[in-house]
């Protein structure tokens, strides 16, 4: 757990980076620091290992002052991940990875076996473990920055702005993949970072910092969309966070789920029912779904090239957002549903899905209408 | 070309080379030793850069004869001793390293040394294992210039005696020939080609890690 107690950071010119800061990371969960350029985000995080040294307050980790502990051993307990990697151009990414536990002794063939582990654990295969860093892609790059972090396996982590210096595919990959790997090694995380979307991503819970470093908000992800604490938050958290919001609301049993016929690859024209609207979900040998198609363009036979993509396809278990996106994206008007398994399920007509909307928010809203009740 | 001359002097001309191989590199090794903590320094501290870079570049304005007459007044050696000219070279070595020191150190990716320092690297093991190994390019590349400089400047301590290469210019000025003045600059140029190939090969063996280059 790490634990900021009305931390301030001055510096010697007057200006203000922090200002009375107070928060708690805890064990296992993934704190994100998220605000505009100067908000004292990144001061703050560099704080926890002291990089930067707090003007007032304390910080401590599970308990202990930071300030009583020996900079370098401090830092030592403390993975760090930050922008471009930073690795070492000198050495290879096996060694890079090695690095830490060489420096603090262990035997060379013990930290290079764990190396290679890690780098297992991070997605690189054997074959880039001799490579050097500029061999590889920024992404690849940054995976080895994640590895190197955890090679002495520290309960702690720091992120400064991991994932914001590769392109927008690849960063979703590897955020995707670091929420699987945090499941596996449940390490207590703090993350800064400037994009807003990230922070939704990734953070079991976010801070959001104001010019000045001062606190504005810190709640999960999902209240800090419904609840945004005032206006700056709501401002920063952007004009799209009703429908961002909808990503971390289910759909609950009365979503109606339409049994539209589907169309297998290579079925006779014929064969076919007439559809809604002459739309029909086409589907592949093992019928999982692929796309709408439109009777009118099949011909003898249905083909994959008369598919129409353009519609998103959201699993069964997807949050409303994505049955919603799968609804405004098709060409039909309704979205197609997939199983657990990937089988075609059937598909949601938009009315439907913002019914369900609606019966969620006056779920919500009841605990507030309950407690007006009482002070009436 | 006086044959007779080259044959009968052979051995002393040897002996001149190995003098003058020696006086070009203990004093350029000890100016690189002395240069990497004050350029450290001045990397280090940016207040202090300009004084530092600035200062120590001073030196190599001081003409190289008036470095070896006057240094014995100061240090108290004979004005005969080749210590007097190890001294002045590594003077001038240190005046030319101390900036490339600095700068190969600002070269590195400052995200690299970051993360050294985030990671629980000490001051000095950042400084051996991380700067230092990445700055080889830098600091070797000016490293050469230094070398091929003192080379030169070596053979300026024949006007005091100190016996090397140079001797043979004042030989040959003194005995009117031409023979021992061009085996002396043949010799001083075959020295620098190989100190100079030995730098860049000790470069590139350093620095494995590098892109290879594109055929030059």
């Amino acid at each position: 757990m790490i634990v900021f107690d009305h931390v301030s950071k001055t510096y010697p010119d007057g200006t203000m980076a922090v200002e009375d800061l107070s928060f708690t990371a805890p064990n296992g969960k993934i704190t994100v620091l998220v605000g505009p350029s100067g908000c004292g985000k990144t001061t703050s995080m560099r704080m926890i290992n002291r990089l930067i040294d707090p003007t007032s307050g304390t910080i401590t980790l599970d308990g202990q002052p930071t300030a009583g502990i020996d900079k370098v051993e401090l830092r030592r307990k403390i993975g760090y991940v930050i922008q471009n990697a930073g690795l070492f151009p000198h050495r290879t990414v096996v060694d890079n990875v090695a690095a830490l536990p060489r420096l603090l002794g262990e035997r060379k063939q013990d930290a290079r076996d764990r190396a290679r582990q890690l780098l297992n654990l991070v997605g690189l295969d054997e074959s880039f473990a001799r490579k050097y860093p500029w061999q590889l892609s920024g992404g690849q790059q940054q995976r080895v920055g994640v590895a190197r972090a955890l090679a002495t396996d520290p309960p702690f982590l720091l992120m400064d702005e991991p994932f914001s210096a590769v392109d927008p595919i690849v960063r979703a990959q590897l955020q995707d993949e670091f929420l699987k790997l945090q499941e596996t090694i449940g390490k207590t995380i703090v993350m800064v970072t400037h994009d807003i979307d990230e922070a939704l991503i990734l953070g079991d819970q976010i801070a959001v910092l104001r010019q000045g470093g001062r606190l504005a908000q810190i709640a999960s992800p999902e209240e800090l969309l419904r609840a945004p604490a005032d206006r700056f938050v709501a401002d920063f958290v952007g004009t799209s966070r009703g429908y961002r919001s909808l990503g971390f609301i289910h759909a609950d049993e009365q979503l109606t789920v339409r049994h539209t016929p589907a169309a297998p690859l290579g079925s006779s024209a014929a064969a076919l029912p007439p559809g809604s609207d002459g739309w029909l979900v086409a589907v592949d040998e093992q019928a999982r779904p692929l796309g709408w198609i439109h009777r009118e363009r099949i011909g003898e036979v249905v083909t994959a090239e008369a598919v129409d993509h353009a519609g998103s396809i959201a699993a069964e278990d997807a949050p409303l957002r994505d049955l919603l996106d799968a609804a405004l994206s098709s060409p039909s008007g309704d979205g197609i549903v997939a199983g657990a398994d990937g089988g075609y399920l059937g598909t949601v007509g938009t009315s439907d899905i913002v019914a369900a909307i609606q019966r969620s928010k006056r779920g919500r809203a009841r605990p507030a209408d309950e407690e007006a009740g009482d002070r009436a | 070309m006086n044959t007779v001359w080259l044959s009968s002097n052979l051995s002393w001309i040897a002996e001149l080379t190995f003098a003058h191989l020696w006086l070009t590199v203990v004093p350029t090794a000890l100016g690189l030793v002395l240069a990497l903590p004050l350029g450290w320094w001045a990397h280090q501290v940016p207040r202090l850069y300009g004084f530092i870079v600035g200062s120590s570049g001073l030196f190599y304005t001081v003409p190289s004869l008036a470095f070896f007459v006057l240094l014995p007044g100061i240090i108290g050696t004979r004005i005969l001793d080749p210590l007097n000219v190890v001294i002045a070279l590594t003077v001038y070595t240190i005046a030319l390293m101390v900036r490339v020191v600095a700068d190969g150190l600002a070269s590195i990716p400052p995200e690299t040394v970051q993360a050294a320092e985030a990671m629980g690297y000490r001051a000095f093991q950042r400084f051996v294992l991380v700067q230092l190994p990445v700055a080889v390019p830098v600091i070797l590349g000016g490293l050469r210039v230094a070398v091929v400089s003192n080379i030169s400047i070596v053979t300026m301590a024949a006007i005091i005696g100190v016996q090397q290469l140079g001797s043979l210019f004042t030989q040959g000025y003194s005995l009117g020939l031409m023979t021992p003045i061009v085996t002396g600059i043949v010799l001083c140029l075959a020295i620098a080609v190989v100190l100079d190939l030995l730098i860049l090969w000790a470069s590139r063996a350093l620095t494995p890690w590098r892109p290879k280059e594109v055929a030059a």
